[in-house]
């Protein structure tokens, strides 16, 4: 498999880390046991379009937000993470 | 001197009669000529009887002339570079080849074994499962290493391979696997036009079919027009022609694997080359051209030395000059199939009879045949008389019902022709039948592939010169090449007709899959047995399963499981198709990575100097480090370590710690960020000074712990766990990319940067003294207990010095430019020497670590909480934090929790061991008892006795309390005591002083 | 007082070997180590990547690479190592901690790598070949031209590699810059790779 990280171009699986779903989004400080259980552990088993955490840490070491489809491995899009670089996110 | 080379024809053959080549095989010798392979060397020299067969030890000659072949299987070479199940039929011939047949003993013409022909009845699919099965116990003792003798191919060699392997990668616009003349015109429309190409040819010739059958292509002879082709492509910058190259799989992305023979040619490597290389080759469009498989026909005896595929034939007769026989039968049901009789007489070879299938013979071939002066028969090969001599007679069930005997020495079967469909099936594709080939085709493709030619069911040499330059082109194309691809390729189309016949009945054992010796009834028992799929078939009878997955006997063995289950072909499919296309060295997989190099290495910046001091080192991960540094006169490793403990806790001693990961955190937000991940708080920590930090998993199980040091307002500089620090580093980046973006933190790794030691012991401030410059101060009031701050040392170089523990005496640790990392080593045993200094290596730092009651890898297990480890106190409440809501999880605080605890054996003298089970007292040992285990043992120098740490159950209020530590992996139960884990200096007033 | 001397030693000092490696004949690879350089990561702040860039063409005089690339100034050679930052390789050591922070103060966060990477360069006809080996990158010049970079692996282990301009016959030359730690590794497997065609070794204290 070949990932087209966005800031250094298409490179080989081995320079990348798998995460996992990029979809839970961590709770906040107040939200409850509940909420953080289900962050942790609640997945969906996608069987098709899914977007992924990975990690090009063989590279520029930035974090992907990959959507992939799991029955096929074609990748349809790569983006950043929200805090890859110095992009400056909220206020 | 062909002299001995008693079947060489004359004239003629892609061989070079001036380079003669001695081999041998079976002991004997034999010669060859360059050109040959192993295989056309013995079909020149009469050999006829090549091996035995798998389970029924039946002799056996050369089928096929190509990576199909399931039969002509040798141990090529000997000793270490012994070689099982390699195929002679593309074996390229060396002078001094030495190759023996398989699996018959004492010897291929007397095999003992061959004995199990008369009990072939009983030797049915599934024979072994249905038959040894009672009693048990002796399938894994008696049977399976019986039957393991009898039945199977080469032997391995036992002993590690001498030659180097490697693997490399390729990129290119098209890659082309074949180069016959789909692959041929796909390269050169390709080429042409700008496009970078790679063209894989596994033969050690270009050209394919074409070396075999010849032709007329653009009005050239076919020799001609290929040589052309090879210079034009050969001239061009960006092709790449790889010879002895199989693309064998492709993968996700185009990316394609091959296997280059590089020096499988020759007797040995040359210095510095490798055997194989393994290419991962990137491509944005593949061309399939690799060409058909012929497919022998099922009838009894079809295994007979002597009958071979139709084309084989002319390869042998065409290519290499050599005639497998003399007087030869031909057994059709295509147009194709033909051709062997044409080259057989032109060839100066008797023709006995050609048995068609088919109702009609073109006008041509009759012609043919009566100028010839042999029969057509209309009908099926009913039997073979003969054995390890080769074929005598052929008994022939004539269309109608009468019977026919024809005498022949040789019989050359073409059942017709089936597309080379792996690659493009690979990715789960299912091929697609054609009734008017009988034959499936390539039904779609993975991404960026296409398949022409003969791989695509076009079997006429026009329509694959087409196909091959279409492909070619667009492939090129869609690369965004657009140079000009100049005129097609062009020959005339020739007929095919075909009438599809899988399997003649009749009396005596006829071959399906000659590799794993599957008759056509035990695929007829499989299907009454109930194994209706063919997934099911496969596994059972083993059908396919052999080194040649297959190659000849697949589809034969489909169509009879078809006729048998009265469904179609189509009906019944395929079975998946999965990579290699042809067996693949673990060696060529594993490339450089064996020994010494099976992974990368890491060296600390002291290493050389401690090797020079005579370190015993330890892997631990990717590191070498100092275990240990032996002195003379020491008898064990624990004499070298009690000592090297000693003269720390006495005096002073130093160890390399720059294994630990070390991240330098930058930025306004550090502090705040630090917050997040550790569960105590860093943004109070005051710059020059350094904390012990513990970081959850989000899960709230103990992820890592290190000490981070605030070395300016907005610039800490942690340290990780040298396990974990690649990790760290990858888990604190989700945190600041992904989790906490708006913090304005940034992250770089200096683990390399810095070499780092722990210096330790009494006298420590009276070593730094010499080091550091007079003007540093380094009282306990000017340096106190978790100090840190940047020094400059005697002649102006500038350290880092930090004033942490692992010891429990006192300590510091200090930074250099890893540079200096030697300097500093040896720097510090001149100055350390008036004091007794001591290198010491992880054994000690481990011993004090567990004197000391440090947690460390055994008990940071992944299945801890900070509770556990006693550091549930530094748990903040002020703030939110990696892991903090579900380390509050009504298990991970529950009272009966295991936690740390110091252990010590009662008796005095007795030996603790890791592993071992905590067991109340006076319980019996069993899970339902078990209430922990000793994580970490040392011999404490301090209490003169063996120590320990473990994770027991409420271990913490149980202090005093004598529990068994019950091992039985080691058959040991012995009384040990629960106690404070910190078992050296309490109070901690020596780390601080 | 005990004597005292600060001997430094590159991460290659014990493992390179200075003359002719593998194959005789004339050699395929050259490969240099060059041992005295400065070495600094540049890291922008939070919503700084722009004035990381003006403080950059301030003390440089040209841009800084914003896009994998190697861009040469009269005594350094900025390499990008990843979104918003870059390495300033200098010669010697010309630009160091101290002389870079005032400039990117408030702009970009710095870190010495001076000590933290082993610096080989790689040419000679047989360049590519061998280094195919070793790298998953296309470094064919219509793709990885002179003054392209990466940041990738070789045998598992993190490098940043860029082309330099061509030897002056012509032939092809690669910068890598490789952690210290694995350099001796990595040393091997390169050693490993170029004996087939033959290598140069030899060090150099000075940038070319």
């Amino acid at each position: 498999m070949r990932i087209v990280c966005p800031f250094c171009g298409e490179r080989e699986l081995g320079e990348f880390t798998y995460l996992g779903d990029a979809k839970p989004q961590r709770p906040a400080a107040d939200a409850g046991e509940e909420a953080v259980y289900d962050y942790v552990y609640l997945r969906d088993n996608v069987a098709g379009v899914m977007s992924e955490h990975w990690y090009h840490g063989g590279g520029c070491r930035a974090w992907l937000k990959v959507t992939r489809n799991t029955l096929t491995h074609e990748i349809s899009a790569v983006e950043p993470a929200a805090g890859a670089g110095a992009a400056k996110v909220g206020a | 001197m062909a002299g001995d080379q008693t079947n060489r024809l004359n004239n003629g053959g892609l061989i070079d009669r001036s380079t003669a080549l001695n081999f041998r095989f079976d002991g004997k010798t034999f010669s060859g000529f360059k050109g040959d392979t192993l295989a056309s060397a013995l079909v020149a020299n009469g050999v006829k009887l090549v091996g035995r067969s798998f389970k029924y030890h039946r002799p056996r000659g050369i089928l096929t002339a190509g990576s199909e072949e399931p039969n002509a299987l040798v141990e090529l070479r000997s000793g270490a570079r012994r070689e099982a199940n390699t195929k002679a039929t593309t074996a390229e011939l060396y002078e001094g080849l030495e190759a023996a047949s398989q699996n018959r003993w004492p010897s291929l013409n007397f095999d003992v074994m061959s004995v199990n022909q008369l009990f072939a009845p009983i030797f049915v699919a599934g024979f072994y499962y249905k038959t040894f099965m009672w009693p048990a116990k002796f399938w894994e003792a008696i049977y399976e290493p019986a039957i393991r003798r009898a039945a199977g191919l080469g032997r391995a060699a036992q002993v590690p391979d001498p030659d180097h392997y490697e693997k490399a990668w390729a990129h290119c616009d098209v890659v082309i696997a074949g180069s016959g003349p789909a692959g041929l015109a796909a390269a050169l429309a390709a080429g042409r036009s700008g496009a970078r190409v790679i063209l894989c040819e596994e033969d050690f010739v270009l050209g394919g079919r074409l070396l075999a059958d010849g032709g007329t292509i653009d009005g050239l002879p076919a020799a001609e027009w290929v040589a052309r082709a090879v210079a034009e492509l050969t001239a061009m910058p960006d092709v790449r022609i790889m010879t002895r190259t199989t693309l064998f799989g492709v993968y996700d992305g185009g990316t394609y694997g091959a296997i280059e023979r590089v020096n499988d040619h020759l007797p040995t490597p040359p210095e510095h080359q490798v055997r194989q290389r393994l290419w991962r080759i990137v491509a944005r469009r593949c061309v399939v051209a690799a060409g058909s498989i012929e497919r022998p026909i099922v009838f009894a005896g079809n295994d007979t030395p002597g009958v071979m595929m139709a084309s084989a034939m002319r390869s042998y007769i065409n290519r290499y000059a050599a005639t497998p026989s003399r007087r030869i039968a031909l057994f059709t049901n295509n147009e194709d199939g033909w051709r062997t009789a044409e080259t057989a007489i032109a060839a100066g070879l008797q023709v006995a009879a050609v048995i068609d299938a088919r109702p009609d013979v073109s006008p041509a071939h009759r012609s043919l045949a009566s100028k010839g002066g042999f029969p057509v028969l209309h009908g099926a090969v009913a039997g073979v008389d003969g054995g390890k001599g080769g074929v005598r007679k052929i008994s022939v069930s004539l269309t109608g019902g009468a019977r026919a005997e024809v005498e022949a020495d040789g019989l050359a079967v073409s059942g017709g022709w089936n597309p080379a469909v792996g690659l493009t099936s690979y990715h789960r594709g299912r091929p697609k039948w054609r009734d008017d080939i009988a034959a499936f085709v390539p039904d779609g493709a993975p991404p960026g592939m296409v398949a022409a030619g003969a791989a695509n069911g076009a079997f006429g040499l026009g329509a694959g010169l087409r196909e091959g330059f279409e492909a070619g082109a667009a492939a090129a194309r869609d690369a965004g090449r657009s140079g000009n691809i100049g005129s097609m390729p062009v020959a005339d189309d020739e007929a095919f007709s075909i009438t599809p016949l899988w399997h003649v009945a009749g009396k005596g054992k006829a071959f399906v899959d000659q590799q794993h010796d599957v008759t056509a009834s035990d695929v007829e028992l499989a299907q009454r047995e109930g194994f209706q799929s063919v997934e099911h078939l496969k596994r059972y009878t083993t059908l396919g399963m052999a080194t040649d997955q297959g190659k000849t006997s697949n589809v034969a063995g489909l169509a009879i499981m078809a006729a048998v289950s009265g469904k179609s072909i189509p009906e019944t499919g395929t079975t998946i198709y999965r990579p290699p296309y042809v067996p693949v060295a673990i060696g060529a997989f594993a490339g450089h990575h064996r020994d010494e190099n099976f992974h990368a290495t890491r060296l600390t910046p002291s290493h050389h100097w401690a090797a020079e001091q005579g370190a015993i080192f330890v892997d631990t991960g990717l590191w070498k480090r100092a275990q240990w540094y032996p002195r003379a006169g020491e008898k064990d490793w624990l004499e070298s370590v009690t000592r090297e403990v000693k003269t720390v806790r006495s005096g002073v001693g130093f160890c390399d710690v720059s294994t630990l990961g070390k991240i330098d955190v930058h930025g306004p937000d550090a502090g705040a960020f630090l917050d997040r991940v550790y569960i105590n708080a860093f943004s109070s920590l005051a710059v020059g000074k350094a904390r012990y930090g513990l970081m959850l998993r989000e899960d709230g199980i103990v992820y890592d712990d290190g000490t981070t040091s605030r070395l300016a307002e907005d610039h800490y500089f942690l340290t990780t766990t040298t396990a974990k620090a690649g990790l760290v580093m990858q888990h604190l980046e989700f945190c600041r990319q992904v989790l906490f973006p708006e913090l304005d933190v940034q992250l770089t790794s200096v683990s390399d940067q810095w070499a780092q030691f722990s210096i330790a012991g009494p006298k420590t401030r009276d070593l730094l003294k010499e080091i550091v410059d007079p003007a540093e101060d380094l009282s306990n009031e000017g340096f106190p207990f978790m100090g840190a701050r940047e020094v400059k040392l005697r002649g102006g170089l500038k350290a880092r010095l930090f004033r942490i523990s692992f010891s429990g005496e006192m300590a510091f640790e200090i930074s250099v430019p890893a540079r200096y990392g030697e300097a500093m080593a040896r720097n510090l045993m001149i100055a350390g020497k008036p004091f007794g200094v001591t290198p010491y290596g992880t054994e000690a730092l481990g011993v004090m670590r567990i004197e000391k009651g440090h947690v460390a890898g055994p008990e940071l297990n992944g299945t801890t909480t900070a509770g556990d480890l006693g550091l549930g106190k530094m748990m903040s409440t002020k703030k939110d934090f990696i892991g903090r809501v579900m380390a509050g999880r009504e298990a991970l605080v529950a009272p009966n929790r295991q936690v740390v605890v110091g252990i010590k054996p009662t008796d005095k003298a007795r030996r603790l061991r890791s592993g071992a089970h905590i067991i109340p007292k006076d319980e019996t040992p069993g899970p339902g008892n078990d209430q922990g285990y000793v994580t970490s043992v040392c011999f404490s120098p301090v209490l003169d006795q063996w120590i320990g740490l473990g994770l027991v159950e409420r271990g913490r209020e149980r202090i005093g309390e004598v529990v068994r530590a019950h091992d039985p992996l080691r058959g040991e139960d012995y009384d040990v005591e629960l106690c404070n884990s910190v078992f050296y200096d309490p109070d901690g007033g020596r780390q601080r002083g | 007082m005990a004597d005292f001397s600060w001997d430094i030693r590159s991460p290659l000092d014990r493992a390179l070997t200075s003359g002719p490696y593998g194959a005789q004949g004339e050699a395929g690879v050259s490969l240099t180590e060059i041992r005295n350089f400065g070495l600094v990561q540049v890291m922008a702040r939070r919503g700084k990547a722009g004035e990381m860039a003006k403080a950059a063409k301030a003390q440089f005089g040209v841009a800084a690479p914003e896009t994998p690339k190697a861009v040469d100034t009269a005594d350094a050679t900025l390499i990008w190592s990843g979104p918003d930052q870059f390495l300033v390789l200098s010669k010697g050591g010309k630009h160091t901690m101290e002389s870079l922070a005032p400039g990117f103060a408030g702009s970009a966060s710095l870190s010495d790598q001076s000590h933290a990477r082993a610096l080989i360069s790689v040419s000679g006809g047989k360049a590519c070949a061998m280094l195919a080996k070793l790298s998953s990158i296309d470094l064919h010049p219509d793709v990885f031209a002179v003054g392209a970079a990466a940041a990738t692996s070789m045998d598992h282990t993190s490098v940043t590699l860029w082309r330099g301009k061509d030897r002056a016959d012509r032939q092809s030359v690669f910068n890598l810059l490789v952690f210290a730690t694995f350099a001796e590794s990595l040393w091997h497997t390169i050693l490993d790779s170029a004996a087939e065609y033959g290598a140069t070794i030899g060090h150099s204290e000075e940038l070319a």
